[in-house]
């Protein structure tokens, strides 16, 4: 499917976005990097030429403004207003929004329609191997080899993921921060191979896992990035273990640990890789894994490795969790009846397909009477959630000492790759020499981690003035620690003594600033579009601030329809679309990532997309009070300000 | 009798009432009266069948309705307890330390690794102020610092930033990320190639992408740890082959088949899974004889080149260069940027399907954000690097050959890694096995392929199979050699010379390894530095290891 990009306009606007901001802002600037100026917080270097307020505001800046981020990668938004910190209200029970059930016609017409297409899925495979047995010889074996992935196990994916792969594993170039350019492609062939058609879409994007906008590549984290590659090069060529630790590890795993408020933090290359190769060291044979049944893959692959035995409990249900508590310690090992050696009960904070939140506070009640090891995957959550960011435990306020283990990745929030795993000194200490990872696996690369410094430390912010330390020591700063910064409760700032000495380091990020608009940006934006859409009158999963927001679809073909309406509107908006075997069969859905870098403006946006897509494919089945659109948008901060959703 | 009957009055027209109601709002249903017409005439015609079909109902709504997470409660396993003792159960229950603290042994290991600070290269800086000669980081070409890749990395991070912040599948790819692959693909001379975000998790995702319960793999016993979990991890039919030995491989090959033809079973998918040279020793497969047989029995070829990649063949191209193999004879060739391009991730080449194949069934490339951009380009860069440089890949075997003409000559040691090898294992000789080694040019890789492992020799007997324990593998005091080696990296960095021992799970790998030393040689370092720090370890390894005796 060919899209037309918009066609470029002459833009009145772009002349007075420049014309209304002369050079006049510098004198203001607080700033130290080379991104102070407002002619420079506007891109425009693919030559896309748009009126939509993608690539210049729609409103220009005035004088008074200073934005140090360009527009298109992070929006620039000055009106105090917009800005929520989410926090779990004390005192209160953490409940999530009822999940609402369809009319039962749009399940009959789900079903129907997965049966529809299978029958037809079939029916093509049964003529078409008999009229084009050349397309299906790579299918049966042939020649005494038996085939890789043969017809029956690949028919999912032939016949029901081809119809609309035109919305999956689109190539995109560029910063992936709230905009992103779509490289756009035609299928000449019903999807199977896909041509680029060499033009491209620049999009509003709100699929990203980009949380706190950090996926930036102007700004305070892309300079100390700089300066770390002409420093350190690119790789740390080689495993923790076998001589490839650097000193940016050590000081990398110091922030990180204070960040969560653990004793220590051990960093490996890799988010999947995290939890693959840690949970064999943690648990095996004689020990009982409590899984969420809708936790991550990575989780269930470790588990499966290390030869633990696994039990589930339903998604997010503390009773069921209970109950299954209680059998299993009475009930002991299988067969045998002997004790468990350990119980680990492993929740997510946050839930990526579903947007809810692990029930931290039961949870920890649990904890307490059942003796149980507690494992939180934040991958989703770290950054994303709580006033300071931390998280999870941050957000209901639950000492993060408490929980054993807390594993997260920073992929998302912290617009780096790769992931870490907090705890005691010696339980990370264990898992520095059993883990897989340390022996085996290559170390998280400089630029990577001194992106995960920067965002880190931003969002902390710094303890003591920057001030340039004349000598370029190169000793590892982590020695150093001041035992008074040591002691400093959490969530406490970034001790500038464990921060690399060479990094530069903007006004913004030391005062905390910086970090703490990006929170509450974040904040406002997930409670926006979650009770947003619920007040349009759709079904969606999850909590009002968990920036994932999944907008149930239902049938599997509007998934299609939904995706390529949104990305050929005016202003195209990027989405995500998740169906089966990611989600259960019936709840095909859409899936926005909130972040930072959107203003109020791009919510209001997403949701009149979401207004005039949902009227035409029937989708506004939710019950509860319903607003109007416009009384939506005028009303946003009552509306992000109401404690609780009537 | 009429009393009761008046008094049931009410409830009977209660039910007579719902039962109209039920059957006219039946009735309502389109479609129904054809449903009643059925049930009506199925029963006239044989009233068994009518409960035959209400026993199914049952039986599918209890299915549908059964926990799908509740084990075996009515299982003859599972005892009742009242709330009462369960409670009591709960309280006694005390569960052991999450995680037990280290041994001293270690602590002090994990106190002794090294701590670079500053760029790693040819003579990288130590925290404690020392710069020393490094013959331990995985630098084979060269590339690491190298201007150029730096360069490209700023151009990248100031366009692309830094994470990819997503999957492949959902804007995740990007079009340097394209680029890479084709690069690898036109590299290599496969059709087509798929990269993966960490070298480690890279062929333990292959394997369990394609290989699924009931297929076949037949693979050495000398694989490293990765492909060790992606073999447990693919729930397949496994066979072992002694460590590089073809004669092994063909008799396990030819069993496999005997016992297809006995049972009768059908055709499943086979592999054999192997690695150019092994992360283990050193030894280098040979690859021709592998490639033989796989046609002749009908196998696919996994091939690990994680540290043949970017060390071996004229420009680095690994072991289909060296051996002068096409590249499309190895059905999957997985490698290492990582190691091999001094980047970051792993690769999976192949035909179009295998690569097709893997986007949506291997776990790591579905469930992992894809890698930084920047990481993408410098590993394209590194490639651009190798191919217009062949001078490269002479100095780094010519490194190679200068350490191994220090070290080949000390009594004290073995080393089972082939002549040709960037990465060399130091074993400590133990006094009673000589081991012999062939001499071997590393510049007729076509010779004879001789059995470079000491853990095969020829014995008559094959070992079984079914069982990765070879039978009649020389034994060996872990914990002494471990220490004594320990000492001698040890003694090595304090004279300015950075190598490591090769560290292993002990108790996880799936049989243990011998200890060793590991270098790995890189084409930055001149030639005298090379032999100086040889020299070094020579002199170490005299030292401690003579002490011993």
């Amino acid at each position: 499917m060919a899209f037309q990009s918009p066609s470029p306009q002459p833009s009145i606007f772009k002349k007075k976005a420049h014309g209304s901001t002369p050079n006049s802002t510098p004198a203001l600037s607080l700033s130290s990097s080379a991104t102070s100026s407002s002619s420079e917080t506007v891109l425009d270097d693919l030559g896309l030429d748009y009126d939509n307020g993608l690539s210049y505001p729609r409103v220009p800046p005035t004088s008074e403004q200073v934005f140090t981020t360009v527009h298109s990668e992070f929006g620039h938004c000055a009106n105090e207003k917009y800005r929520y910190t989410s926090q779990h209200r004390a005192g209160t029970q953490y409940k999530s929004y009822p999940e609402q059930d369809p009319p039962y016609y749009i399940l009959l017409t789900t079903y129907l329609s997965y049966l529809m297409v299978i029958c037809l899925g079939h029916l093509r495979d049964f003529v078409g191997k008999r009229l084009q047995p050349s397309h299906y010889r790579h299918l049966v074996s042939q020649h005494g080899y038996a085939a890789l992935n043969s017809d029956f196990d690949s028919f999912y994916t032939r016949r029901l993921k081809t119809r609309i792969d035109d919305c999956f594993s689109h190539p995109v170039t560029g910063v992936p921060g709230r905009t992103m350019v779509l490289l756009d492609r035609y299928s000449p062939d019903y999807n199977v191979t896909m041509v680029p058609s060499g033009t491209r879409t620049r999009g509003l994007n709100i699929s990203s896992y980009n949380y706190l906008g950090f996926a930036q590549a102007r700004g305070g984290c892309a300079d100390a990035v700089e300066t770390s590659i002409n420093r350190y090069g690119v790789s740390a060529c080689g495993s923790r273990l076998e001589g490839a630790t650097l000193d940016l590890h050590q000081q990398a795993e110091a922030l990180v640990a204070r960040f969560v408020g653990m004793e220590d933090a051990l960093i490996s290359s890799m988010g999947f890789a995290t939890n693959s190769t840690i949970i064999p060291a943690l648990v095996g044979k004689g020990s009982l894994v409590i899984s969420d049944e809708f936790n991550h893959a990575s989780i269930r692959f470790g588990v499966r490795i290390s030869g633990a035995n696994v039990r589930t409990f339903k998604h997010n249900d503390m009773p069921s969790l209970e109950a299954l508590l209680r059998e299993v310690i009475s009930q002991g090992q299988p067969k045998t009846h002997r004790p468990w050696k350990k119980i680990l009960v492993i929740v997510e904070g946050l839930f990526s397909m579903e947007g809810t939140l692990a029930n931290l506070p039961v949870i920890m009640e649990l904890k307490k009477k059942y003796k149980f090891n507690l494992f939180v995957d934040e991958a989703h959550s770290i950054g994303a959630l709580g006033p300071h960011g931390r998280g999870v435990a941050d957000y209901f306020g639950v000492n993060p000492r408490q929980i054993d283990i807390l594993m997260g990745t920073f992929t998302k929030s912290f617009g780096a790759a790769g992931g870490y795993i907090a705890g005691s000194k010696a339980l990370i200490d264990r898992l520095r020499v059993h883990g897989h990872s340390g022996c085996y696996a290559e170390a998280m690369t400089p630029p990577v981690l001194t992106q995960v410094i920067a965002s880190t430390a931003s969002i902390m912010g710094i303890s003591s003035a920057p001030e340039k330390s004349s000598s370029l020591s190169l000793t590892a700063r982590s020695d150093a620690i001041n035992p008074e910064l040591e002691m400093e409760a959490y969530p406490g700032r970034a001790p500038l003594s464990i921060l690399p000495a060479w990094m530069p380091i903007t006004p913004s990020m030391a005062d905390g600033t910086d970090g703490k608009m990006r929170l509450r940006r974040l904040g406002f934006n997930a409670r926006y579009l979650n009770r947003g859409l619920r007040k349009l009158g759709f079904i969606t999963y999850g909590h009002d601030d968990s920036p994932v927001v999944p907008l149930l679809l239902f049938n599997p073909g509007k998934m299609a329809v939904f995706s390529r309406l949104m990305r050929t509107r005016q202003v195209p908006i990027i989405v995500v679309v998740v169906a089966y075997p990611a989600t259960p069969l019936v709840t095909s859905r859409v899936r926005f990532c909130l972040s930072a870098s959107h203003t109020k403006e791009d919510v209001d946006l997403v949701l009149t997309a979401c207004d005039e897509i949902g009227d035409l494919l029937d989708l506004k089945q939710g019950s509860g009070e319903r607003w109007s659109l416009q009384e939506i948008t005028d009303r946003a901060v009552e509306l992000v300000g109401m404690p609780e959703l009537v | 009798m009429s009393a009761s009957v008046s008094s049931l009055e009410p409830l009977f027209t209660f039910v007579s009432n719902s039962y109209s109601n039920i059957e006219t709002s039946f009735f309502k249903i389109p479609g129904s009266a054809v449903i009643a017409r059925y049930v009506k005439s199925s029963h006239r015609d044989d009233p068994g069948r009518t409960l035959l079909e209400v026993i199914l109902i049952i039986f599918a709504i209890r299915t549908l309705l059964q926990s799908r997470t509740k084990a075996e409660p009515s299982g003859k396993h599972f005892i009742e307890f009242s709330e009462k003792e369960i409670d009591e159960l709960v309280d006694e229950w005390t569960p052991e330390e999450l995680a037990q603290p280290l041994t001293a042994v270690e602590q002090s290991d994990l106190n002794a690794v090294p701590v670079i600070a500053g760029p790693v290269g040819p003579k990288p800086k130590l925290t404690n102020g020392k710069t020393v000669l490094n013959l331990a980081s995985y630098n084979f070409a060269g590339l690491a610092g190298n201007a150029e890749i730096k360069e490209r990395c700023i151009d990248i991070l100031k366009k692309y930033g830094l994470g990819s912040c997503g999957p492949p599948g959902f804007y995740g790819t990007q079009d340097v990320h394209i680029q890479l692959e084709q690069d690898i693909a036109d590299f290599l001379g496969t059709e087509a190639a798929i990269i993966y975000s960490q070298a480690f998790s890279t062929i333990s995702s292959v394997i369990p992408a394609f290989c699924k319960r009931g297929d076949v793999i037949v693979a050495d016993r000398g694989v490293n740890f990765a492909i060790q979990k992606g073999l447990q991890i693919s729930r397949c039919t496994i066979r072992w082959y002694d460590h590089s030995d073809m004669a092994s491989l063909e008799k396990v090959l030819e069993s496999v088949e005997k016992e297809r033809r006995k049972k009768k079973m059908p055709l499943t998918r086979r592999f054999i899974v192997t690695e150019g040279i092994f992360d283990h020793d050193g030894a280098m497969s040979d690859l021709p004889k592998l490639v033989e047989l796989k046609l002749k029995y009908k196998y696919r070829l996994i091939l690990d080149e994680s540290v043949s990649f970017g060390s071996v063949g004229r420009t680095g191209r690994g072991l289909t260069e060296l051996y002068n193999v096409p590249a499309s004879q190895v059905d999957m060739l997985v490698g290492s940027m990582a190691n091999g391009l001094t980047s970051a991730g792993g690769f999976c080449a192949g035909s179009h399907t295998v690569v097709k194949h893997q986007r949506i069934n291997a776990p790591s490339v579905v469930f992992s954000a894809a890698l930084p951009a920047l990481l993408a380009a410098a590993a394209s860069e590194g490639i651009n690097i190798m191919r217009n440089t062949p001078s490269i890949l002479s100095m780094l075997q010519e490194n190679v050959r200068a350490v191994r003409a220090i070290l080949d000559k000390v009594d004290c040691i073995a080393i089972p890694s082939h002549p040709a090898s960037a990465i060399i294992h130091i074993n400590v000789r133990s006094s009673s096995t000589v081991m012999p080694i062939a001499p071997m040019s590393p510049t007729s890789p076509i010779s004879p392929a001789s059995p470079m492992s000491p853990l095969s020799p020829s014995t008559a007997k094959l070992s079984n199979p079914v069982s990765v324990r070879q039978r009649g593998a020389p034994h060996f005091d872990m914990e002494a050699e471990e220490r004594l080696l320990q000492e001698v990296v040890e003694d090595t960095l304090a004279q300015g010379v950075m190598v490591t021992r090769a560290k292993r799970l002990h108790g996880q790998e799936m049989i243990e390894v011998r200890p060793s030393i590991r270098l790995a040689i890189s084409a930055a370092m001149s030639r005298k530095d090379c032999e100086k720090a040889a020299n070094v370890l020579k002199a170490s390894c005299i030292k401690v290891l003579s002490k011993r005796r």
